[in-house]
């Protein structure tokens, strides 16, 4: 069972890329990679939400980008999460766990 | 923050396109290589890997938009929504556009003005590392800091001893002399002139450096490029060619190129050595002698920085070269100040009033500029007040209140921007014909540069806030009450703007009228001033005390030349000679300075200078002993009236044997105190004389038959007063034209406000008439609060106006700033303008047909 990323919730995937870039500079393709197998599989994030999300990211300046090599020696860009970045998954984080929580409460108990 | 990178993404698009193009295509590689390494062949990978990554032009577009798309879109949309509904009422379009590019266009042709004058340097190679250099003398007797030129002897002294300027060169005066018989402005320059200003030459060479010192072997001249065209006609064999100056041949070396416009503020034609005035004038003494002497004043010193010296650097320098070279030749210098080469930029008393001058005019055309965005805030307003409905129905859709604040300022800027293109036209027509009528042709250049644009850019912005933001915020808010005094505020700027421009130009009128008709205390009318150039180096001071004695007696003895008399100083010329002046029991330590005047007996009886007390300076008369001094003198010196009689000293103890009346023969402002000392004929003093030609030809023939190399000129008395008028009548001329401005706007403004209080209370009127109103008592309804702030407007103006005429002091002539017929006038011609304003709308009030208002609702 695949889930694309418009049918998540709005900006659960901004989220989850800031979270993905907690563990250091990564590019894009590298962050389709990871959310896919630490999600076993579940996220598959296609390139046409994937990056427009990264866009979005850098507009609002939560993360940045660096052309460097990838892992075989191709010129790709890497994306780094930034102070202002690193606040916003807090307060995200928080938000979504309220949200959820709320999901959760309303599919249990109504 | 967002707009920012917005904006450099827009700046940077390409870059960052490609970014993306790339960034993707990396993707697509490796999704590629992750098929094939599960086993797909490497064909059918690539096409599973760009099935897997869809239209890859689309994915690019839908990250792009998340930089670009929304916002640029709704700005354009915005643009285009605002142009549309511009469109939609093209008259209060173009009334809006034509306000603001009026006053915007006078703010812009005056700044154009200042910049040519004080913001542009000389139109020469690196200007910025061209100065120039002042002498300067602290405390002189006239009280006030003295900046001025510098002897030919020290010019050389710090030519040769500077080592923080790569070269000094020196001009002196311009003035007009006659070329080919036609007159031409010359400039007498140091050798090294177009050398040290690194002014090549558009055909020929310039100076060499011993064509400045005095013999040298040819008279050799550089003319401009307009003289070459126009006068030589392009003559390709100009160089070398003869051509005659007054009476001597002059050698033409070389033609500046046509970008260099001279370095003076009038248009220069030729440029000759200073060593050439033995040439041009063989019996005029001074300049010989300024060549040669170090107490004779002055050049004109400038220069180029040295490489690695700074202005201050060279400005410690050449003040202890000054000093070295004043103590060595026995004058008196405090150093020297360097200033840039802007028109302007000269230290001093002068450049200070030309600043005021300045100052009172932007006042005049910023308060315009002021007039129109109130103008235009009004009829937006009104117009916004239409657009309600509209305005609510989009925020009932959900647009929010900033949006639609936005879209609403859009509206403006699109107006202020068109305002401003037309502004920026009409300030490249305007200035340079102005000029020309007012002053003659100029030597600056008047093309707006991009100091001009970028002051226009900012003005219209700025007009468009001032004039949108008000209204949007208030056509958009939801408290009524507010909006309408925002109204009334606005309508009472706009009278008071115009009281007070109105007021200041009715009283620059009122000074010039004053200042033509009011007895100026002498005979003007009838009387020419007449100039003896005597050959000088013929006429020691004996021989010239001599001639000027034997004259007078001669003239005494021709029929019809009497009255006549002699004076040092030339009548309302602007000159002043000043003397030191104490009472004897004061110490030498409060001595004051006071106006004098070396004038003959004949002096008061020409001029019709009335002597109030005591008697005329007399035959038996010890010259250093006796004076006679004005009204001014006694009222301020001698507050009991008793002066006849008494002892001052100027210099020595000398008697008042007389009191004279009062008389405007400095110049048209109050009369200062004055002492009149008897002539002793040292210099050439001016003669006047009734201005008939059997008079003036008498005058002639007599110093023809003493000396024929002298030269003698006369010119009228009025001529003088008229020229001593024209910077107040330039500026009565210019006052006017903002004041007809300013009531033109004031007018629209008035009658934009209330047609649009007719339209909006179009129901109200209706139904009232309909119940039986008389046409009379709805006007006054509707009128009533516009009038109110009409009153308001009216009173504050006047106090403004009072507040504000204080720049103007000095060109009213003794016309009380509080004139009453000025400000009667301008409360009856704003109140016409007002009714005028107030016919159209109230005729369509009247005229409202109850019927089809009622069928309408």
């Amino acid at each position: 069972m695949e889930s694309k990323a418009s049918e998540l919730l709005p900006g659960t995937l901004d989220l989850l890329i800031l979270k993905v870039l907690m563990r250091g500079t990564m590019h894009g393709y590298g962050i389709a990679m990871r959310l896919k197998s630490v999600s076993e599989d579940v996220l598959q994030v296609g390139e046409s939400s994937l990056y427009p999300a990264l866009q979005r990211l850098l507009l609002k300046g939560w993360a940045k980008a660096e052309w460097g090599a990838s892992e075989n020696n191709r010129r790709a860009r890497f994306y780094a999460i930034t102070a202002a970045g690193r606040k916003q998954l807090g307060v995200e984080r928080e938000e979504f766990a309220r949200v959820v929580g709320a999901i959760q409460k309303v599919l249990e108990t109504a | 923050m967002n707009i920012i990178r917005r904006l450099q993404y827009l700046i940077r698009n390409r870059r960052m396109e490609q970014d993306l193009a790339e960034e993707m295509d990396f993707h697509r590689a490796m999704v590629q290589k992750d098929l094939e390494a599960s086993g797909l062949a490497p064909h059918d990978a690539a096409l599973a890997g760009r099935r897997a990554m869809g239209a890859s032009t689309q994915m690019r577009e839908a990250s792009r938009a998340v930089w670009i798309w929304p916002w640029l879109e709704s700005v354009a949309q915005d643009v285009v929504y605002a142009a549309r509904s511009l469109r939609r009422q093209p008259g209060f379009a173009l009334v809006a556009i034509a306000v603001l590019a009026c006053s915007i266009g006078l703010n812009t042709s005056l700044f154009t003005v200042y910049n040519a004058v004080a913001l542009r340097p000389w139109s020469v190679p690196d200007p910025g590392r061209v100065v120039r250099v002042y002498g300067f003398v602290r405390n002189p007797p006239q009280g006030l800091d003295n900046y001025s030129g510098f002897s030919v002897p020290e010019y050389r002294y710090l030519a040769e001893h500077s080592k923080s300027m790569t070269g000094l060169f020196f001009t002196n005066g311009e003035s007009g002399l006659m070329l080919e018989q036609r007159k031409a402005n010359y400039v007498f320059v140091s050798g090294n002139f177009f050398q040290v200003l690194s002014v090549g030459m558009e055909r020929g060479r310039g100076f060499l450096p011993d064509e400045d010192r005095a013999g040298a072997p040819e008279a050799v001249a550089v003319i401009s490029y307009s003289v070459w065209q126009n006068r030589f006609g392009g003559d390709p064999n100009i160089i070398g060619r003869r051509v005659k100056m007054q009476d001597s041949p002059f050698v033409v070396v070389g033609v500046t190129p046509p970008d260099f416009a001279g370095t003076a503020p009038e248009v220069t034609d030729l440029w000759l050595p200073l060593a050439s005035t033995g040439i041009l004038y063989p019996s005029d003494s001074w300049t010989n002698r300024l060549l040669r002497e170090a107490n004779i004043c002055c050049v004109d010193i400038g220069g180029r920085l040295a490489p690695g010296f700074g202005r201050e650097q060279a400005r410690a320098e050449l003040s202890v070269l000054s000093r070295e070279f004043a103590s060595q030749s026995n004058e008196k210098s405090d150093g020297v100040e360097l200033a840039g080469t802007a028109l302007l930029m000269q230290p001093g008393q002068e450049s200070r009033q030309v600043y005021a001058v300045f100052g009172t005019m932007f006042a005049g055309v910023m308060l315009v500029w002021l007039l129109a965005c109130a103008n235009v805030s009004n009829l937006l307003l009104a117009r916004g007040a239409a657009r309600r409905r509209e305005i609510a129905v989009r925020v009932s859709l959900g647009a929010a209140r900033p949006r639609v604040v936005r879209q609403l300022l859009t509206e403006s800027l699109v107006l202020a921007v068109l305002a401003g293109g037309l502004g920026i036209t009409l300030a490249w027509i305007l200035p340079g014909p102005i000029l020309r009528g007012a002053v003659g042709e100029v030597s600056f250049r008047l093309q707006p540069d991009t100091t001009v644009l970028a002051f226009t850019l900012g003005l219209s912005l700025l007009a468009c806030l001032a004039c949108g933001l008000a209204p949007a915020l208030a056509v958009t808010g939801a408290a009524r009450q507010r909006r309408l005094s925002l109204r009334s505020a606005l309508l009472a700027l706009q009278v008071c703007v115009s009281v007070i421009l109105l007021v200041g130009a009715g009283l620059l009128v009122r000074g010039i009228q004053h200042a033509r008709t009011e007895d100026p205390g002498f005979a003007v009318a009838d009387t020419a001033t007449v100039s003896i150039d005597l050959p000088a180096n013929a006429y020691p001071i004996p021989a010239t005390r001599a001639f000027f004695q034997t004259l007078s007696q001669s003239m005494q003895e021709v029929p019809g030349a009497q009255p006549f008399g002699w004076s040092s100083m030339e009548p309302l010329v602007n000159g002043r000679a000043f003397t030191s002046f104490r009472l004897p029991s004061e110490s030498a330590g409060q001595a004051k300075m006071v106006l004098q005047s070396a004038v003959s007996p004949g002096f008061f009886e020409t001029l019709r200078i009335p002597i109030l007390a005591g008697r005329n300076f007399g035959p038996a008369d010890s010259p250093g002993s006796v004076v006679l001094v004005n009204q001014a003198l006694v009222n301020k010196y001698f507050p009991d009236g008793q002066g006849l009689g008494k002892t001052i000293v100027a210099g020595t103890p000398r008697q008042i044997v007389g009191i004279v009346r009062n008389a405007h023969t400095v110049d048209l402002d109050a009369v200062d105190p004055m002492i009149y000392v008897p002539l002793l004929f040292d210099i050439a003093p001016t003669l006047l004389v009734r201005n008939r030609p059997d008079v003036l030809a008498a005058v002639k023939a007599l110093v023809g038959a003493m000396e024929p190399r002298a030269r003698v000129s006369s010119t009228p008395l009025s001529q003088n007063l008229d020229r001593s008028l024209m910077a107040s009548r330039i500026g009565a001329a210019i006052a006017g034209m903002l004041g007809v401005v300013a009531l033109s706007l004031a007018t629209i403004g008035i009658a934009g406000v209330f047609a649009y209080s007719v339209e909006q209370r179009n129901h109200e009127i209706g139904i009232r008439m309909a119940l039986g109103a008389r046409p009379s008592q709805l006007i006054g309804a509707v009128f009533g609060s516009a009038v109110r702030s009409l009153a308001v407007g009216l009173a504050l103006g006047m106090v403004g106006a009072f507040l504000a005429s204080s720049l103007l002091r000095q060109y009213l002539f003794g016309v009380s700033r509080l004139d009453a017929m000025t400000y009667f006038a301008v409360l009856v011609t704003l109140s016409l303008a007002g009714l005028a304003a107030t016919y159209l709308p109230a005729r369509k009030a009247a005229a409202i047909d109850p019927i089809e208002t009622l069928r309408q609702q």
